[in-house]
């Protein structure tokens, strides 16, 4: 399954300045696209298995390098949720 | 006439540059001396262009649109986005538009439809075996996308059709170029899924015994294996592009390595272009 903003906005997180804008102030970041609150909710809670059954693991890869999380912590939660 | 000068095949992955310096010692060695002995033989044999296999990673195309094939058929493209691929000197990289506009002809005139960019972002996974391969002159790169990234995927029996379909369109080219085939990425790894890091270097050692079995076999073992592998190893479909250019035969381990600092499988391989006699500089290479 893939969810085309979530999907989206990882996408344009690969853009440096977005990417800060995004570490700056996530909530406003996240006001941009039109996303279901269960993906906001999954966001804010760094939920990596919800996610990553909606996006290519890739963009979900790209994703929380953006976000700032370590390769341990991500492959961590990819395994163990 | 063109001439096949040559196919080559190297693993990529982002980690080869923003975790080189945390790489073991013999490791890098070992790596570095791989890209090195590509590129000693893509200067060797007087490369003048090299149509380059790769996949896409989120560079160009979005979940909008997905082309299984693109062929990058613009006066240049441009160098790698990433932030962390600034340090690549070229920023711009010349293309080869009329080759590139005769390889979309042959394939239609074959009946492969490849969709066509004139201009292409040329990611990290075109650009980190070109640079580290250490060419003192970039051959013309004509970049040719196929998507192994977001499935569905085109089939490895037609990837390896469309081998050569490269090969018949650099042999039907009306210039004098020697135009060479590199297929970028794979072996084994998994990004951003539940077995992200694992490598499977028994499956990598099976595949590279397959390239010097027949293409049935070759594919069906691919068929049987990729579903269960890491999805990295989906970018094989490139060394099956550069395979089908070598017209299945040829096949040459350079080097083989897991390299768990990088989570990738590193394969390097090279399809001789002619027999020895036919080689640069050998007699068949004098013209009336």
């Amino acid at each position: 399954m893939r969810d085309y903003w979530m999907s989206k906005m990882f996408f344009d997180l690969q853009n440096p300045a977005l990417s800060a804008e995004f570490r700056s102030n996530r909530e406003a970041f996240l006001k941009k696209y039109p996303l279901g609150e269960d993906v906001r909710k999954a966001i804010r809670d760094n939920d990596v298995p919800f996610l990553a059954a909606r996006t290519n693991p890739y963009l979900l890869r790209y994703y929380f390098f953006s976000a700032g999380m370590k390769d341990d912590e991500f492959m961590r939660r990819l395994r163990d949720g | 006439m063109a001439e096949f000068a040559g196919a080559y095949a190297a693993s990529h992955g982002p980690l080869l540059v923003r975790a080189w310096d945390r790489l073991p010692e013999d490791q890098r060695a070992r790596l570095s001396a791989a890209y090195a002995e590509l590129g000693r033989r893509i200067a060797a044999a007087k490369t003048d262009v090299l149509v380059v296999v790769a996949p896409d990673h989120w560079s160009n195309f979005f979940l909008d649109n997905v082309p299984a094939v693109c062929v990058g058929v613009g006066a240049e493209n441009d160098g790698p986005p990433e932030d962390w691929m600034k340090a690549y000197p070229h920023r711009t990289i010349p293309g080869h538009a009329s080759f590139a506009s005769h390889l979309v002809n042959v394939s239609l005139e074959n009946h492969f439809e490849p969709s066509v960019s004139h201009r292409l972002k040329l990611d990290h996974g075109f650009c980190i075996p070109l640079w580290k391969m250490g060419l003192q002159k970039l051959p013309r790169i004509v970049p040719i996308v196929v998507n192994s990234i977001e499935p569905p995927f085109p089939t490895v029996a037609r990837c390896l059709e469309w081998g050569g379909v490269v090969r018949k369109a650099i042999k039907s080219w009306r210039g004098k170029e020697r135009i060479a085939v590199l297929g970028t990425g794979g072996l084994s790894h998994s990004i951003g899924e539940k077995t992200m890091g694992a490598i499977d270097e028994k499956l990598d050692l099976q595949t590279i015994a397959h390239f010097s079995k027949t293409p049935a076999a070759l594919i069906s073992f691919l068929q049987k294996k990729l579903p269960k592998a890491g999805n990295g190893t989906e970018e094989v479909r490139n060394w099956l592009f550069a395979h089908g250019a070598a017209g299945g035969k040829g096949f040459e381990l350079i080097d083989y390595l897991p390299v768990p600092g990088v989570y990738v499988g590193c394969g390097y391989a090279a399809w001789s272009a002619t027999p020895a006699s036919r080689r640069p500089g050998g007699p068949a290479r004098r013209r009336p």
